[in-house]
């Protein structure tokens, strides 16, 4: 899978950070299976908190702490061991979805309008998350928006294009608030998207505006 | 005044932990970074008292996967900063919805291939910087220390957002030349 559009350096050291919101960190966790570019950049990240985390001026803790925690060992079975079992792959309707996805709560494909299907999934960990799974037939277009906060899409199968370029498989495209774009699926193929939306998405024309309470997002 | 320990000293106490389960390595450790874990909860506006809760819960899921430390992939000031990141995670979230899932189990570290060790990386990362200038710092501490957005640190530090956006641009172009130069 050849990669060529990334996360940006900001959403790269936030999901880091551990500062990302729930859907948004999904969305880019499943980029990051698909691109070893941006893994590492998340290692630099992380070896970054590390050092930010020792160059910290020390708290006291309290008198007990360390005990009360040796003492808590006592009650630790054996220690975690390598090799968990194998987890079922993730999917919809016989579809495989990113590992990302795991724990997640995929709902059905639903109707939103001609050649167009989403999936809203649920994210245990966040109850406002607004995360979807879109379905969108060869040459469709989907509605023309704009974005109220950064949109977080990453291509699953099939392809799109916008103004910005032609996103494939593994894929992320990551569109900023006050950017407007209207992307068309090829031709050649379906194309299934998994998208997270920080903010709301601002539809402009009337088919968008009616698709909004059904998106709900 | 004592020393810190070094990186090298610092993975000889993790594997120690992990493949011996000894208690004096894990005790060292725990001095060295429980103090500074507790600053780190403390900085995210948490009482003494959640922020000595966690600094517990975040020594105690060293101990359980100590295993699961890599020396090849991150240096230990790393792994325990992705193991007190995720507990923050997971307090939050048990803090907004009482009824969320346990924490996902998986570790979070993701491969690092840029050819350096985890210990290399963390001095390498520390010494970097040091370089930087002091608002380049302060950007990226607060970016690691506040649920902040760019917009929303412009405003704090007042200044435009493409200064906060031009300084951390910098910071992180900085920060990879150097990396680079090392590895
Ligand atoms: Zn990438
Ligand atoms: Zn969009």
């Amino acid at each position: 899978m050849t990669t060529t559009h990334h996360a940006t350096d900001e959403t790269l050291m936030r999901y880091a950070a551990g500062t990302l919101a729930a859907a948004p960190a999904i969305v880019v966790k499943a980029h990051l299976a698909s691109c070893p570019a941006c893994r590492a950049r998340v290692g630099e990240y992380e070896a970054l908190g590390g050092a930010l985390l020792e160059e910290t001026e020390p708290t006291q803790m309290s008198a007990t702490a360390l005990n009360d925690v040796l003492a808590m060992l006592d009650e630790e079975d054996a220690p975690v061991s390598f090799a968990p079992p194998p987890l079922a792959p993730v999917e919809i309707e016989g579809i495989r979805l990113p590992d990302a996805l795991r724990g997640c709560d995929i709902g059905r494909w639903r109707w939103i309008g001609p050649g167009m299907k989403m999936s809203r999934v649920g994210v245990p960990q966040d109850p406002d998350a607004n995360l979807i799974l879109l379905k969108v037939g060869p040459g469709r277009a989907l509605p023309d928006h704009g974005h109220v906060g950064t949109e977080f899409t990453y291509i699953v199968s099939g392809s799109f294009s916008d103004r910005f370029g032609r996103f494939l498989p593994g894929d992320l495209a990551e569109m900023d608030e006050d950017v407007e774009h209207q992307p068309i699926v090829d031709k050649d193929g379906e194309c299934i998207c998994l998208a997270a939306m920080e903010g709301k998405m601002r539809f402009k024309n009337v088919i968008g505006r009616m698709l909004q309470p059904i998106f709900g997002i | 005044v004592q020393q810190p320990p070094s990186p090298d000293a610092l993975v000889e106490m993790m594997l120690k932990v992990a493949q011996a389960r000894d208690r004096q390595a894990f005790a060292l450790l725990f001095r060295y970074f429980g103090p500074k874990l507790k600053t780190f909860f403390l900085r995210w506006t948490m009482s003494s008292l959640v922020a000595e809760d966690l600094v517990q819960e975040t020594m105690l899921t060293v101990w359980r996967k100590a295993s699961y430390f890599d020396a090849d992939r991150a240096g230990v000031a790393t792994w325990i900063f992705t193991v007190a990141r995720n507990i923050r995670i997971d307090h939050l979230r048990r803090h907004r919805d009482p009824s969320a899932l346990p924490p996902d189990p998986e570790t979070a570290m993701d491969t690092v291939e840029d050819g350096m060790l985890g210990a290399e990386r963390d001095a390498a990362v520390r010494d970097a910087l040091t370089v930087l200038s002091s608002e380049q710092q302060t950007i990226i501490r607060l970016s690691y220390f506040s649920e902040k957005s760019q917009t929303e640190i412009a405003d704090e530090l007042g200044i435009p957002l493409g200064t906060v956006k031009s300084r951390t641009r910098l910071a992180m172009n900085r920060l990879r030349a150097l990396l680079e130069d090392k590895s």
